[in-house]
């Protein structure tokens, strides 16, 4: 037989076709499937003991308690704790990937210590009559607050300076109507777990443009004209009628009139987005304060930090005056934009930032410090505006710094000379002494009258995630409320209004927040914006197409998202430090094509 | 059947939801993602190749502002109790349904990445793995030991958090009871629900809330005509959202995100 090219394709053919009819192929694929198993790189979660750890989350000021599953010791996943008074067993997505943050790769992981040090302690020496050396405190209300305001009022010139500070917490327990003005209650506002516990038993209207998560989920959502929400609180007061109110706001006379009557059927509260916000005067007329609207109350401190520096808000600083600006950044906090920071530095200032992330005012400090991120560094958390009762939690620290760290407070304390102490312990002692109160022990579910227990105890307790909480006394009326006055009139170049619709905090986020954003569009990331597709068919811009957002205060490249929900007239914005510099003051805005 | 699970009471694990709750916030996507061991997206991901066993869609009622009203809706695993479509189709038997929990599993070592459950999927609950799983540097520490990360090139879906099941399992055999206690067995979406629009539990006992939930008048199932028997029970006051299972796709891309 010869070999032609014939024979030797039926042969190589018949082979292959016979070879179909063996296991040998098809055992192939599976083993494919193996091999792919076994490829290298894929990590290997670790083994160990698993136990459960508390603490609290110091990502916003509600402070939620965290129950904590640890393996060797490492937490692999956080939960809330459900016997928990206030937060009920509730995280918000970011406290529940909470413990991803010491290794997120965006993490400022070194700074100039001793050159800052260097450079802050020369300013100091050099620094001209009625120069100031000042501290800016992004979370005010906690321990190392007071050790701020002691290092500047032991400082000659000290200034302790702060976001705007509600002097009062909201009550929702005690209210049967609350009237929000953009207020994102179910997003982001007060302690999460705490709104929907009190969620049955009010009716909750929402005025706001644009139908945001806390307007789908409302009672009434009330689609105002954007900037019109003076006239509604003025016709709320009584002070226009119902009929001028709807031909200015757009919304209909029987919603308006059924609003009107709610809010005298019984408690009322009213919010706004912004707690400075003058719509929140309304709540003197509507009988509010020392019912639904009633004054902060704070956990005890030691007799001899009384002497502290008072909190001024960063807008009643002097100008041109601050000669050394520490900025504790480390816990997101209220963002203060640059714009409002920057008239009150004096021509050669040397600011200083404590951060983890480069984000916020590392873009503008001299130098920036790394700073402990949760849950690495204990500390207590503050008060949120829904927290009526005083309480007092540490955040027990889960992992240690994977980062050479500085601790603000021990460096700013350093700085002024302050003796070295602990001030979690003294102030925890303080609390103790007052002899009032409730220890609960979230390990085994124990609340424990605080004088029943020992001054080690306590703090024992309070170290292992456990929580202070003082006795329901009577909500008493606010001091004084303080408000800003609205932003600028509109401009006819910038025509549309800013609403922000997601209320990211500031700081590092888990990279898996990625799921919310470009896994899946359900949040708005940081570098995008959202609007109608009037607008953009207007400006020639397509979905997801790039664009440039611009005010009256600066550009920023974003891209675009077309949303049939976003009125015409606004664009939607996600809160982060950038957008607050661009957009804080500046109600007005206009995307353009890049 | 087994003999082990013909001696035991049958489960058929479900979750009611309850939309009118559902403020979208992500809680669950980010819980499952920590639980599942769920890398974040990589640099080229997006919403059509990124990885979430649970998915919070937004839909409208299709009306032009300000008539046009939103809701929240959890897209998961619908776990379908009859001719189950991923399970038919895949010719590696790597998807089954546990006879003994109703839930429908996913084995990404028997998985050949053919992508042919995912076309047959009704519900779009099936995602495929186009990277290999990767972390920030440190960030592997935290995975959870209960849960092997897949492979590049398989599919992989929401199995009701089968590692905690087998955590309840134990438990109970360690407590000498053949029963688990509910309580135990809870997924992590559920119990990270700040609102409590997740419930779950066994279908076929009619004390718990989950049963109770699909009998109600105002629950609905994803794309019930089609006779898969989903045990995802939906609820909702809303006409308008109890339509949104048989409801045409909106014309043009304007009405979505993304």
């Amino acid at each position: 037989m010869t070999t032609t090219r014939r024979n030797l394709l039926k042969f190589v053919g018949g082979g292959a076709a016979g070879a179909l009819l063996t296991p040998a192929p098809w055992r192939l694929i599976t083993d494919t499937a193996l091999w792919s198993e076994n490829w290298p790189g894929i990590p290997r979660p670790a083994r160990g003991e698993i136990r459960a750890r508390f603490t609290h989350c110091t990502l916003c000021p509600a402070g939620c308690a965290v129950r904590a599953r640890c393996v060797n010791g490492q937490p692999v996943s956080l939960a809330g704790v459900k016997p928990h008074p206030i937060s009920h067993g509730a995280l918000c997505p970011w406290g529940i990937a909470g413990h991803h943050l010491p290794y997120h790769p965006a993490r400022v992981r070194q700074g100039p210590v001793k050159e800052a040090l260097a450079a802050v302690a020369r300013a100091l020496s050099q620094r001209g009559a009625g120069e100031r050396v000042a501290v800016l405190d992004l979370r005010p209300g906690r321990t190392v607050s007071w050790t701020y305001r002691r290092a500047m009022a032991a400082m000659d010139g000290g200034l302790y300076l702060t976001p705007h500070q509600p002097a009062y917490a909201i009550d929702l327990a005690a209210a049967q109507t609350v009237v929000s003005f953009g207020a994102p209650l179910f997003d982001g506002w007060g302690t999460p777990g705490n709104v929907f516990a009190a969620r049955a038993n009010f009716r909750l209207v929402q005025i706001e443009p644009v139908e945001t998560r806390t307007a789908a989920l409302a009672d009434v959502w009330l689609p105002i004209r954007p900037g019109t929400e003076t006239a509604m609180a003025a016709a709320l007061a009584g002070e226009i009628t119902i009929a001028e109110t709807a031909r200015a706001t757009g919304v209909e006379e029987e919603a308006i009139g059924a609003l009107k009557e709610a809010i005298a059927g019984g408690p009322a509260v009213v919010l706004a987005a912004d707690s400075a916000s003058p719509l929140m005067s309304l709540n003197g007329k509507l009988h509010a304060l020392g019912h639904t609207v009633v004054a902060r109350r704070e956990a005890p401190v030691p007799e001899a930090w009384k002497k502290a520096a008072p909190a001024t808000e960063v807008i009643a600083a002097p100008d041109r005056a601050i000669r050394v600006l520490l900025i504790d950044e480390s816990l997101p906090g209220g963002y203060v934009r640059w714009q409002e920071i920057q008239p009150k530095l004096a021509a050669n200032a040397v600011v200083v930032v404590f951060s983890s992330t480069s984000e916020g005012y590392a873009r503008h400090a001299q130098y920036v410090l790394p700073a402990p991120v949760y849950p690495e560094a204990a500390e207590d958390v503050g008060l949120a505006i829904d927290t009526v009762a005083a309480v007092f939690r540490i955040a027990a620290p889960l992992v240690a710094p994977v980062v050479p760290v500085v601790n603000p407070g021990e460096l700013v304390a350093r700085i002024a000379g302050l003796p070295q102490a602990d001030p979690l312990r003294e102030r925890a002692n303080a609390i103790y002494k007052a002899g009032r109160g409730t220890l609960l022990s979230y390990a085994d579910g124990k609340s424990t009258p605080a004088k029943e227990v020992t001054a080690d105890d306590f703090w024992k307790t309070l170290n292992q995630g456990g929580c202070w909480m003082d006795d329901s006394g009577k909500n008493a009326a606010p001091g004084k409320l303080e408000f800003r006055a609205a932003g600028e009139p509109p401009r006819d170049d910038l025509p549309l209004t800013v609403v922000v619709a997601e209320m990211r905090r500031d700081g590092l986020e888990s990279p898996l927040m990625s799921k919310l954003e470009r896994e899946s569009n359900l949040r708005l990331s940081a570098n995008r914006v959202a609007i109608s597709p009037a607008d953009a068919h207007a400006n020639g811009i397509e979905n997801g197409g790039r664009c440039v957002l611009e005010t009256a205060c600066g550009r920023l490249n974003v891209v675009a998202t077309i949303d049939a929900g976003v009125p015409a007239g606004v664009v939607e914005i996600s809160r982060g430090p950038r957008m607050a510099d661009l957009c804080g003051a500046s109600q007005r805005a206009r995307v353009v094509r890049a | 059947m087994t003999a082990q699970t013909q001696n035991r009471r049958v489960a058929r694990y479900g979750m009611s939801i309850d939309i009118d709750k559902c403020n979208g916030c992500g809680a669950c996507m980010v819980a499952c993602a920590v639980e599942n061991n769920i890398p974040p997206a990589p640099e080229a991901a997006n919403d059509r190749k990124g990885i979430t066993w649970i998915r919070v869609y937004k839909v409208d009622n299709h009306l032009a502002y300000p008539e046009r009203r939103t809701a929240f809706v959890p897209v998961l695993c619908q776990q379908c109790g009859h001719d189950t479509p991923c399970v038919h189709v895949c010719p590696q038997q790597a998807v089954d349904v546990d006879p003994a929990t109703g839930i429908v599993g996913q084995m990404p070592e028997r998985c050949l990445g053919c992508r042919y459950c995912m076309v047959a999927c009704p519900y779009h609950a099936r995602y495929f793995n186009w990277w290999d799983p990767a972390w920030p540097v440190g960030m592997e520490k935290t995975l959870n030991p209960d849960v092997a990360p897949r492979m590049r090139g398989v599919v992989e879906k929401c199995n009701f958090c089968h590692g905690r099941w087998h955590a309840a399992q134990q438990k109970a055999a360690a407590a000498g009871r053949r029963e688990i206690d509910a309580a135990d067995y809870v997924p992590a979406c559920v119990e990270a629900c700040p609102t409590g629009a997740l419930r779950f539990g066994d279908l076929n006992d009619s004390s718990t809330e989950v049963a109770q939930d699909a009998q109600r008048p105002e629950s609905f199932r994803l794309l019930e005509k089609i006779g898969t028997e989903p045990k995802i029970h939906y609820r909702s006051r809303r006409g308008w959202v109890r339509e949104i299972s048989s409801a045409p796709r909106p014309e043009g891309k304007d009405g979505l995100r993304g």
